[in-house]
């Protein structure tokens, strides 16, 4: 269980979150969602450990994350950050095997099933720069689950692919749910998270204004109070689309 | 272990033996004892310390190199970026003033106060960059904005002191003795030189390993290696600590020499596999080897005073910055 | 003859040079000389005693400061700036120019020409016998090869002023001997290869002071103070003291 209380965050000077607090459960997709500058990203960074809070304390498994060591902290939580910013023209399993390093060995065999898992396989030797976006979005998220964290914080990881890598991805992270991990997404995309995700943090100025499963959380009542657009949800469950009115 | 090793420690292998022939005066390798008197001496006493010591000089910052790029993420870093090698510079001018007062042997002064400026300018820079260091508190990649913001303010520092220094020199020879030795050298160098230098940087190359991993993980970025458990402020110390020890014990002995943290890496990443780590080992040998290589040059160059080290390799390294400028812009790094 | 206590009928003078300042506070009263060089302020660069430091004033070379002093006469090198010089002629200033002696002899010609300009001949007459006696060559010594290692490790040229001190003392131009020309340069290697009997060191690079110069067998090593080679006129007794201590030393 991964649990934020009552949270505050100060980013120089300004507040970025409010008193939030939520608690998320393992083998589930939770989706955070809000306009930009929300505070999405920070009560993602938070939840990683990678951000102090003001006030209020993240905890996993009832132990703050503030008093677990380093090492310890990354063995059970993997962060995938929003923009790839991979600084050398690595091979894409020696990317992949970074994700062992809070265990300090080498995981052959973990790498191994992550790259199957993402169907890596023909692709470990290549160089990253010569990867598409799609393939280098799956390498990075081999990365983390290489790592066999319990919980996996992943930032808008759909923002730049395609459809097809969209749904590919999603459909990953439906399988690590399904075993048992623990995922939190910053989603951009409602109906990403309307049809996908099991529970859904909706974020306004910093503050949580709903939190629930995806027909209650992201409600038109909902929408257009945050987003201010006056908005319907057409089709069926699992695949509803928006439309403004 | 990788290509780039064998490649280096062989090529290394085959430079000093050849850099013991190098000078101006010919000795027969068959025939050491005909070759005039002294000449075992000049063999074992002038120029065996002197190529250790390039190799030691060159291993020390070839690997400091390979760290900096690592530590920042940039093809483009260089130790002298830092302020550590101007700051041991500082300190070693300041030696011609103070170092009578301090309570050692006149000759150690100078290599003790560059050192003891290397460790300043480490301290300064852990102090200043040490806040920026992510603790999420920044905006991200402020660290690193920071650390090298610090690093070129301690450098023009350094750089300006010296130069007020040199237009203090109390006269025209303690001026000509800075100036020279502001451009680094390994003119008749002995062993004193080599058992200062090489312990420090043996020591300071096992700090820059153990940072290996931590720099690795920087690859994905800084938020993504702290999520792998990357102690920023740890990995900055490892990092000042090893530099501040091979570069500071370099000048310390050399005077100023440049360019080799920079170009070693580049000739070395086509042959591995391009993680930070893996450069490190490879770099000190190609450093040494460089080093070695520009020193023994220099020795055999009919010149009427031997051209200086620090001046050969700028000479060299200038050129193969703005080819690695040019290929930068062009995307090929 | 002028009468020794007539200091006010004597030309006040500025030195602009060291070597001609160790002249002067040899020969001349305190009183006429109203400046020296800056140079002579600095014991590693001066050959003046530290007692005659303290009672001399100073300027920067500047020719404002020269001015300022007023002299009759200013003693400058062969190497003034001709525009500094012909400031000073047109402001009524003589200035009188002295190059560096290439032997003893020119050496004593130059402290008879600034006894004579200064009016203290009969100082200076007392200063050149002292510099003959101590000079005067031994002719049953035995020429010992020498080679002298200035700062920067050069060498002296066979028309020097030391290198003719060194001869008057028993010492042979090793340099010379060996093709080396004024101002060569000489490596620590070189050196090696050929090694002098006698070697003086008067300068301090990595060379200069290496540890294994203090375990050659056949090379006799001595310091050598490099401000005993910068100037002719009075450093030349000491110059000549110093080099008859190595010799004694050598036997």
């Amino acid at each position: 269980m991964l649990t934020a209380e009552n949270l505050a965050l100060v980013r120089g000077h300004r507040p970025v979150l409010t008193d939030v607090s939520a608690r998320l459960e393992p083998g589930t997709i939770t989706a955070i969602v809000g306009p930009n500058g929300a505070g999405k990203s920070s009560l993602l960074l938070a939840l990683a450990g990678l951000l102090p809070a003001q006030s209020g304390a993240v905890t996993l498994d009832g132990r703050a994350l503030a008093n677990l060591g380093l090492s310890e902290r990354a063995r059970q939580i993997g962060y995938l950050p929003q923009t790839p910013d991979i600084a050398w023209d690595v091979a894409a399993e020696k990317l992949i095997a970074l994700g062992r390093l809070p265990h300090g060995d080498d995981g052959h065999a973990a790498v191994a099933a992550a790259i199957t898992a993402l169907a890596l396989e023909p692709l470990r030797a290549r160089p990253v720069s010569q990867l598409s976006g799609g393939e280098r979005a799956r390498v990075l998220l081999a990365r983390v689950l290489a790592g066999e964290p319990a919980w996996i914080l992943a930032d808008e990881p759909l923002a730049a692919l395609d459809l097809a890598h969209q749904l590919n991805l999603i459909a990953h992270f439906k399988a690590c749910a399904r075993g048992g991990q623990g995922v939190v997404l910053v989603l951009h995309d409602l109906a990403l998270a309307m049809n996908h995700a099991s529970r859904v943090l909706v974020l306004h100025e910093g503050a949580l204004v709903a939190d629930g499963p995806p027909d209650i959380a992201l409600a038109p009542a909902v929408i257009e109070k945050v987003w201010g657009v006056a908005i319907q949800w057409l089709g069926e469950p699992g695949r509803k689309a928006l439309s403004p009115v | 272990m990788n290509r780039a090793v064998w490649v280096f420690a062989g090529l290394l292998a085959l430079l000093l033996p050849l850099s013991l022939l190098a000078g101006r005066v010919w000795i027969d390798p068959f025939d050491v004892a005909g070759s005039g008197p002294n000449a075992a001496i000049i063999l074992m006493e002038l120029r065996l310390p002197r190529a250790i010591l390039a190799v030691v000089i060159g291993a020390g910052l070839g690997a400091a190199g390979a760290a900096m790029q690592g530590y920042l993420r940039n093809p483009l870093a260089d130790p002298g970026l830092f302020g550590i090698a101007p700051m041991a510079a500082l300190g070693a001018v300041a030696s011609f003033w103070f170092g009578a007062a301090l309570p050692v042997p006149p000759q150690w002064s100078l290599p003790l106060m560059a050192l003891a400026g290397a460790m300043l300018g480490m301290v300064a820079l852990a102090l200043i960059a040490g806040r920026g260091v992510s603790d999420g508190a920044g905006s991200v990649g402020s660290g690193l904005a920071l650390f090298t913001l610090a690093g070129l303010m301690i450098a023009s520092l350094a750089g300006a002191l010296t130069a007020l220094a040199i237009t203090l020199a109390p006269n025209a020879f303690a001026l000509s003795q800075i100036v020279l030795w502001l451009n680094g050298a390994l003119t008749d160098r002995s062993w004193h030189e080599v058992w200062l230098a090489a312990p420090l940087v043996a020591l300071g190359l096992g700090v820059l390993a153990a940072a290996g991993r931590s720099l690795d993980a920087l690859t994905l970025g800084e938020e993504a290696a702290r999520s792998l458990g990357v102690d920023p402020k740890r990995l900055l110390a490892l990092l000042v600590a090893g530099v501040g020890l091979t570069v500071g014990a370099s000048v310390a002995v050399a005077g100023i020499i440049g360019f080799v943290g920079l170009i070693v890496p580049h000739l070395v990443r086509p042959l591995t596999d391009r993680m930070p780590s893996s450069l490190m080992l490879p770099s000190a040998l190609a450093g040494a080897c460089l080093v070695l290589a520009a020193d023994s040059i220099v020795r055999i160059l009919p010149l009427v005073t031997e051209l200086r080290l620090g001046i050969a390799l700028s000479l060299i390294g200038a050129p193969f910055f703005l080819w690695l400028l040019l290929r930068l812009r062009r995307g090929q790094v | 003859m002028e009468a020794p206590g007539n200091v006010a009928a004597r030309p006040a003078i500025v030195s602009l040079n060291p070597c001609l300042d160790a002249i002067l506070v040899a020969i001349a009263p305190p009183e006429q000389v109203l400046a020296l060089s800056h140079y002579s302020r600095d014991p590693a660069s001066s050959s003046l005693p530290p007692q005659a430091r303290a009672r001399f004033a100073f300027t920067g070379g500047t020719a404002e400061e020269v001015l300022a002093a007023a002299p009759d006469l200013v003693l400058a090198s062969t190497f003034i700036e001709p525009a500094t010089r012909d400031a000073f002629e047109r402001l009524g200033i003589r200035v009188a120019t002295f190059g560096a002696p290439a032997t003893v002899a020119d050496s004593i010609t130059q402290v008879r020409a600034v006894a004579e300009l200064t009016g203290n001949a009969a100082q200076g007459e007392r200063l050149i016998a002292a510099m003959a006696a101590a000079t005067r060559p031994d002719p049953a010594a035995r020429p010992i090869p020498t080679l002298l290692w200035q700062p920067g490790q050069i060498v002296p040229g066979e028309q020097t002023l030391i290198a003719d001190l060194l001869r008057r003392h028993g010492f042979a131009n090793f340099a010379a001997a060996r093709g080396l020309g004024q101002a060569d340069y000489v490596a620590l290697e070189s050196l090696l290869a050929a090694p002098p009997a006698v070697l003086l060191v008067a300068g301090d690079s990595a060379g200069q002071s290496h540890p294994l110069l203090t375990r050659l067998k056949d090379t006799r090593v001595e310091p050598f103070a490099g401000n005993l080679i910068n100037c002719g006129g009075p450093s030349v007794m000491a110059a000549s003291t110093r080099l008859r201590a190595i010799r004694a030393g050598l036997e």
